[in-house]
């Protein structure tokens, strides 16, 4: 019986052990699909469906990995790949950052720091 | 003044009457009248940063390659009296990744591949084997006879 094969499992192998995995799902499901048009039961099409899945998740597990190795390469690094920054949007990965936001004149600090606003209360 | 002094207060002279006292630009002499492009330098490549983080893993594998046997009377036919197999495969394939394909998967060498796109968009192979691999074993062997 095809069983979901379990991710925390995956997580621990290596890469090399994911490549394997991923070639018996692959030829599971090339040997499920021949029999298919041998005419097996129809067992066989949730048999395939599950396979599909697991290559699938094997396929994910080998891609996070991959990035992550890469992250870890590049950290602390001024430029890392563009696939690796935040997507956002367009607009908003060329807007101001916040700290180029808040920047102030000295005239302007001196200002408020010499002038604030007041905030007064009548007393009831 | 010593004649030396004097001697060479002339040719000082001499020189500056004849060439001036600027200093002359340099020309540089042109053998042809065309201009071509000059040999500048070329530095390599040394990127930053990769542009992409890693690198996609190969999609058209030979998994991808061969999608399934087909087991219709015509193909039965070419089975058992052509010694060819027929396989419904990946329209981007092309004879050699089939050939590949099937050599990875079945441990079989194929004679000759000749490929035809259905009308419906399917690429088909005929997977002509040699004549010392008998196609009906194969097909026993990949289990859809």
């Amino acid at each position: 019986m095809i069983a979901k094969v379990k991710v925390a499992n995956l997580r621990e192998k290596s890469q090399a052990e994911l490549t394997q995995t991923l070639d018996t799902y692959k030829r599971e499901l090339m040997d499920l699909k021949v029999q298919q048009v041998a005419g097996a039961a129809a067992a066989k099409s949730s048999k395939i469906r599950d396979v599909r899945r697991n290559v699938a998740r094997v396929l994910t597990v080998l891609t996070q990995q991959a990035r992550s190795d890469v992250r870890g390469q590049y950290a602390g690094k001024k430029y890392i790949p563009k696939d690796l920054r935040a997507k956002k949007t367009r607009a908003l990965r060329r807007a101001l950052t916040k700290n180029e936001l808040s920047r102030k004149t000295l005239r302007q600090q001196k200002k408020e720091d010499n002038f604030p606003i007041r905030e007064f209360a009548i007393k009831a | 003044m010593s004649p030396q002094k004097a001697s060479t207060k002339a040719q000082t002279a001499r020189k500056a009457a004849l060439k001036g006292t600027q200093g002359q630009k340099v020309k540089k002499i042109r053998t042809t009248s065309a201009f071509r492009l000059p040999k500048t330098l070329r530095l390599a490549r040394k990127p930053k940063y990769e542009r992409k983080a890693a690198p996609r893993f190969a999609t058209l594998d030979q998994y991808s390659v061969l999608k399934q046997p087909l087991n219709t009377e015509t193909a039965m036919k070419k089975i058992e009296d052509d010694n060819t197999l027929v396989f419904l495969v990946d329209v981007r394939a092309n004879k050699r990744h089939i050939k590949d394909a099937v050599k990875k998967l079945y441990d079989v060498d194929a004679a000759k591949i000749n490929t035809l796109i259905r009308p419906d968009g399917i690429k088909k192979a005929y997977i002509r084997l040699p004549a010392d691999v008998d196609a009906l074993d194969v097909a026993n062997k990949i289990g859809f006879i």
